[in-house]
């Protein structure tokens, strides 16, 4: 069976993330949220700019199909998207941006492949629980969210991360 | 990735990226009142810190107008108080049935443009002269006190000689009705001079103001010179007291020129006096 292309991917994975947003609220504390990785596992060809568009058309169709505030999601990734090319020198080296190769977990093992989710889940989700609180709840349940979503979307993140850059597809 | 695209890449990446947290922003405000008000108090916050920052800066940048504007407001209060005082003292004296007052000096308002310290013969150059109404002789003072006398006037400065000169002496007073004496710089120290002359007899009490007597016909009486230190004898016949001065020549940079109109006057009597004598 022929793998979808990474577009179709990225389109279905953002209705998995409306549906899980929409009717999978496990917890007050715990949000979770693979966006991030999806905007992290963009081809590295495609620039910053192209990235930060894609981050806020995103988390715009994020919102209005989940039924959540709209600019949220948008200003939470747009900043991941700025920051992408800073995570991948960062962890997998500027080798990988000179050769604009994609990022894999297969060749870049998997303690960088969860490093990376982490840093892009804890940026995306530190605006987005500020910005959700919005100066309205207490430090220490905003801190306790963060943590508890950041754990639990980077691991989510890491699998997701391994489907879309899955070398296979791109033969 | 931004090295082969010139310099301007990451400044249209980071316009980008504001713009669009601006969008998003926008549209969370819309869509939620409290996302609004906490990015209303946000943006006041954020721009009452710029202007703040900004407004001190700009301060900072105008400390001299505003030192020179101190200045002359300074100088404002001063010659009321001074008018204050003239007016207070006429009024005694013309309860005393005592006329014609010599205490009517006129104050000139001048800015330090030389200041010679390390030398025994030390001068002051100020940035008023006969254009302005100075005159030689006249007397230099600063709101710490006595600072020395105008030597020479040319059209557009005067040349004056410091307290710290030793051909300087100023007619001095211990307390506001004691002793007189003639007061000198000690040659050596910037903060220090003497009373001289002082008999034998009579005993100086330490950490007394030292004030013009107004005797001479340069200062007007009671500007504060100084504070009294220590006495010793001197040649077996008479007393120095050491008098420690108010005014620091280190920092000295505005400074009043003292005229006194009917100098000329008391000058001419003296002469005839003189005269008379002979």
């Amino acid at each position: 069976m022929k793998k979808p292309g990474f577009t179709i991917l990225f389109l279905l994975l953002m209705i998995l993330q409306v549906l899980l947003m929409q009717f999978f609220t496990f917890s007050r504390f715990v949000m979770v949220s693979f966006l991030p990785v999806m905007i992290l596992c963009i081809p590295i060809e495609k620039g910053t700019i192209f990235s930060m568009i894609v981050a806020f058309v995103t988390g715009l169709a994020v919102d209005f199909l989940g039924d959540g505030m709209l600019g949220l999601t948008s200003i939470s990734l747009v900043p991941v998207a700025l920051c992408r090319l800073g995570i991948i020198r960062l962890v997998f080296g500027q080798e990988v941006l000179v050769r604009r190769e994609n990022v894999s977990r297969r060749k870049q093992g998997i303690p960088k492949m969860l490093l990376a989710s982490l840093l892009s889940c804890s940026i995306f989700i530190l605006v987005y629980v500020l910005a959700d609180a919005a100066g309205t709840r207490p430090f220490w349940l905003n801190a306790v969210k963060i943590l508890c979503s950041i754990l639990v979307s980077t691991i989510v993140s890491f699998f997701v991360a391994d489907l879309l850059t899955s070398e296979e597809k791109w033969r | 990735m931004s090295s082969g695209r010139g310099n301007t890449y990451p400044v249209i990446v980071l316009a980008i990226f504001i713009a669009l947290e601006f969008a998003g922003g926008a549209l969370l405000s819309r869509s939620s009142t409290l996302q609004d008000i906490w990015f209303n108090r946000m943006s006041h916050r954020v721009m009452g810190a710029l202007w703040g920052g900004t407004e001190t800066i700009r301060n900072h940048f105008n400390l001299q107008k505003q030192n020179d504007q101190l200045r002359e407001e300074n100088f404002r209060l001063s010659e009321e108080l001074r008018a204050l005082k003239d007016a207070g003292e006429m009024l005694t004296e013309e309860a005393e049935l005592v006329k014609g007052s010599g205490s009517r000096f006129t104050y000139i308002p001048a800015t330090v443009v030389k200041l010679s310290k390390n030398s025994s013969h030390n001068y002051i150059i100020l940035n008023k002269g006969r254009a302005d109404g100075i005159k030689p002789n006249s007397g230099i003072i600063s709101s710490l006190g006595v600072v020395g006398v105008v030597s020479a006037v040319d059209e557009h400065f005067s040349y004056g000689l410091t307290l710290m000169n030793s051909k300087i002496s100023v007619s001095a007073r211990v307390g506001r009705t004691g002793i007189v004496a003639p007061l000198v710089w000690d040659g050596v120290h910037t903060d220090r001079a003497y009373l001289s002359d002082l008999p034998l007899h009579y005993e100086i009490p330490e950490k007394d103001t030292v004030r013009t007597s107004g005797f001479s016909s340069i200062f007007p009486p009671d500007i504060p010179i100084g504070v009294t230190g220590l006495s010793n004898m001197m040649n077996g016949s008479t007393n120095r007291t050491e008098v420690f001065l108010f005014q620091n020549f280190s920092a000295l940079r505005y400074v009043t020129v003292v005229n006194n109109p009917v100098r000329d006057e008391i000058t001419s009597l003296e002469k005839k006096d003189e005269e008379g004598h002979r």
